[in-house]
């Protein structure tokens, strides 16, 4: 069970490995409400399409499957981005473009291709919660990282205090480049992914 | 891939097109409303943050008439709480024009007030908190509400928008207008009466003078002055010349000789003489000028000080005007007797300073001598004209304008 949660972690969790989604991992990094706004569309755009693409990949000739796959989690991806306009219309504001995009993101059809493709339905829900909790949970903490120095403000309410310390490069894009290299780094270290996904290669 | 796999595909891809669009349709039934409540909420705020209790809101500007245009939009509280009004005012020192919400109840009072766009060099927030506050309860007479010192032609356009957005709501009558004292509409005459007198302060008032103003350029003191039951508007200018005025604006000045004695006094004490920098300054573009003897003028523009001299036999007359642009201007002129000028200078060209980012330098000399010979008859304002310094343009084009006037004044005109 640790080792399958470390894969999610490292190898399931596209922006610490392979870089994938590190796009909309860095501009919704800029307000923890963002942050936590596209966690939970990822996470429920995976979760959904996994137990769709589990369910009927056998069903699905071979040929068909990325046209097919893409068009469940664009469709998934437009579901969730109504609802989110409707109950969370200000993260919508903040993520723009991000969130829509999110339907031709890479990290999600990895994982329906990789994951929801050759398994049942409990392993891809399994493998898409924790995956998506692991994306969450790395954007929360740049946006915490972000927010709070680079604008001085926590959940949008100012930090008084911070105001005058605040480094605005933080809340751009150059500052969403440092502190997602630095988390990366830091998660790699404490992990020891080197060794993990050495060790995974070896088998 | 054959025309057989490419057939299933896009019968596959329908199908679920057609289940994901169902589910979409459903959806939106739901969604739909919250998302167009959420847009109407969004587009309204500035509207509800000035008027909190309202309802809806109903743009009606394009059924009003005889609005100012300076007025963006007008919307109608929907249950009858009253109106909001969008107006938008430029200074001179705008950027941008600024852009002023605000509530009126259904009684006419301003129930809210907010300034949404304020991109001036100046602001006057900073300098009075409670200037915006202030406007709080009051109707369309918008009664002691003033300007912030140092912040005059920023918060006069504040003022301005505001009495521009009740105007389109009285004259399609859906408010009564506001009932004013004789002292305000007294105060509110003072531009026209006195257009020399710029950035006017209130100043301590004393003895019947109910409310004093000095002009920030030193162009002279304006008084409401109380006489009985009867409210009078007294100026007095920076050559001591005074005239009163009913609330009618009728020329009263010899009924209310008392009055103006007063005004007089008070104006005495408190006005700065610019008769010795004058005369300083005649002497240096005269080198003989003789006979220097002071003038008292009957016109109320920007001319501080005037006085009459010789010169190599020939009579001539130096006026000082202090008009303002990006800065106070001091600009001299000496005209001769048959009215055109001799001589033009200041005490600091303003255009040699550094904010002209986009100056690329001027002869002053030139400049300078463009003015001479010009009358008030061959005067157009090109002379004046400096490029890329418009304020500054503007500035001498009222002194020389203002200077004409005080030598025709003198010459028996006006």
């Amino acid at each position: 069970m640790k080792n399958f949660f470390k894969s999610c972690l490292l190898r399931g969790t596209p922006s610490m490995v392979l870089a994938l989604g590190s796009g909309f991992v860095m501009a919704s990094s800029a307000d923890i409400r963002a942050a936590l706004g596209m966690g939970a569309a990822v996470l429920i755009s995976m979760i959904l399409t996994s137990i769709v693409v589990s369910a009927i990949h056998k069903l699905i000739p071979a040929y068909a499957k990325l046209p097919v796959y893409l068009i469940i989690i664009t469709g998934f991806v437009s579901i969730i981005q109504m609802l989110w306009q409707a109950f969370f219309p200000i993260v919508v504001d903040m993520l723009g473009a991000h969130l829509a995009a999110l339907a031709v993101s890479a990290v999600i059809y990895r994982d329906a291709e990789e994951v929801a493709d050759h398994n049942g339905e409990w392993t891809s829900i399994k493998t898409a919660l924790t995956t998506g909790i692991f994306l969450t949970v790395i954007m929360v903490i740049c946006a915490l990282i972000r927010e709070t120095l680079g604008n001085a403000s926590i959940w949008g309410v100012e930090i008084p205090f911070l105001a005058n310390y605040k480094v605005s490069a933080l809340a751009g894009a150059f500052g969403a480049y440092v502190v997602l290299a630095c988390v990366l780094a830091a998660i790699k270290k404490l992990t020891g992914a080197e060794e993990h996904l050495e060790g995974e290669e070896h088998e | 891939m054959n025309i057989k796999h490419l057939i299933n595909t896009i019968l596959i891809l329908l199908a679920f097109a057609l289940v994901f669009s169902a589910a979409m349709f459903g959806l939106n039934f739901i969604t739909g409303p919250i998302i167009e409540e959420n847009n109407k909420g969004a587009e309204f705020a500035p509207l509800l943050a000035v008027m909190p209790d309202a309802d809806n809101f109903e743009e009606i500007t394009s059924t009003l008439a005889g609005v100012p245009e300076s007025v963006i939009a007008v919307y109608k509280e929907t249950s009858g709480r009253g109106f909001v009004v969008r107006t938008s005012a430029s200074t001179q020192y705008s950027k941008e024009p600024m852009e002023i919400t605000f509530g009126v109840t259904a009684d006419g009072k301003i129930c809210g007030i907010q300034l949404d766009v304020y991109t001036d060099s100046i602001d006057f927030r900073s300098k009075d908190a409670n200037y915006i506050d202030s406007y709080l309860e009051k109707d369309s007479a918008l009664a002691d509400i003033g300007t912030v010192s140092g912040a005059t032609y920023s918060s006069t356009a504040f003022k301005d928008a505001v009495s521009a957005g009740f105007s389109a709501l009285i004259s399609n009558s859906l408010i009564v207008e506001g009932v004013k004292s004789d002292a305000q509409i007294l105060s509110e005459m003072i531009p026209t009466l006195a257009p020399g007198m710029l950035k006017t302060e209130e100043v301590a008032a004393s003895g019947n003078i109910e409310k004093a103003w000095g002009a920030g350029n030193d162009a002279g003191f304006a008084y409401v002055v109380k006489n009985g039951d009867a409210s009078f508007l007294a100026l007095v200018n920076a050559t001591g010349v005074c005239k009163v005025y009913d609330v009618a604006g009728a020329d009263v000045t010899d009924a209310q000789s008392a009055i103006a004695d007063e005004a007089k006094a008070h104006a005495s004490a408190n006005q700065k003489s610019y008769t010795e920098d004058l005369n300083t300054r005649v002497t240096k573009l005269f080198a003989d000028a003789s006979d220097i003897a002071p003038i008292e003028l009957s016109t109320f523009n920007t001319v501080v000080s005037a006085v009459s001299f010789k010169s190599n036999g020939a009579e001539y007359y130096g006026f000082y005007s202090r008009s303002i642009g990006f800065h106070q201007m001091d600009v001299f002129f000496v005209i001769d007797a048959n009215g055109a000028i001799a001589k033009m200078d200041a005490k600091q060209f303003i255009f040699e300073e550094e904010y002209f980012a986009a100056f690329g330098g001027m002869n002053n000399g030139e400049y300078k001598a463009g003015f001479e010979g010009l009358t008030s008859e061959t005067w157009t304002g090109d002379a004046a004209v400096i490029a890329t310094a418009t304020m500054t343009s503007n500035a001498m084009k009222q002194s020389t304008e203002d200077a004409f006037a005080a030598f025709n004044s003198i010459k028996g005109g006006n």
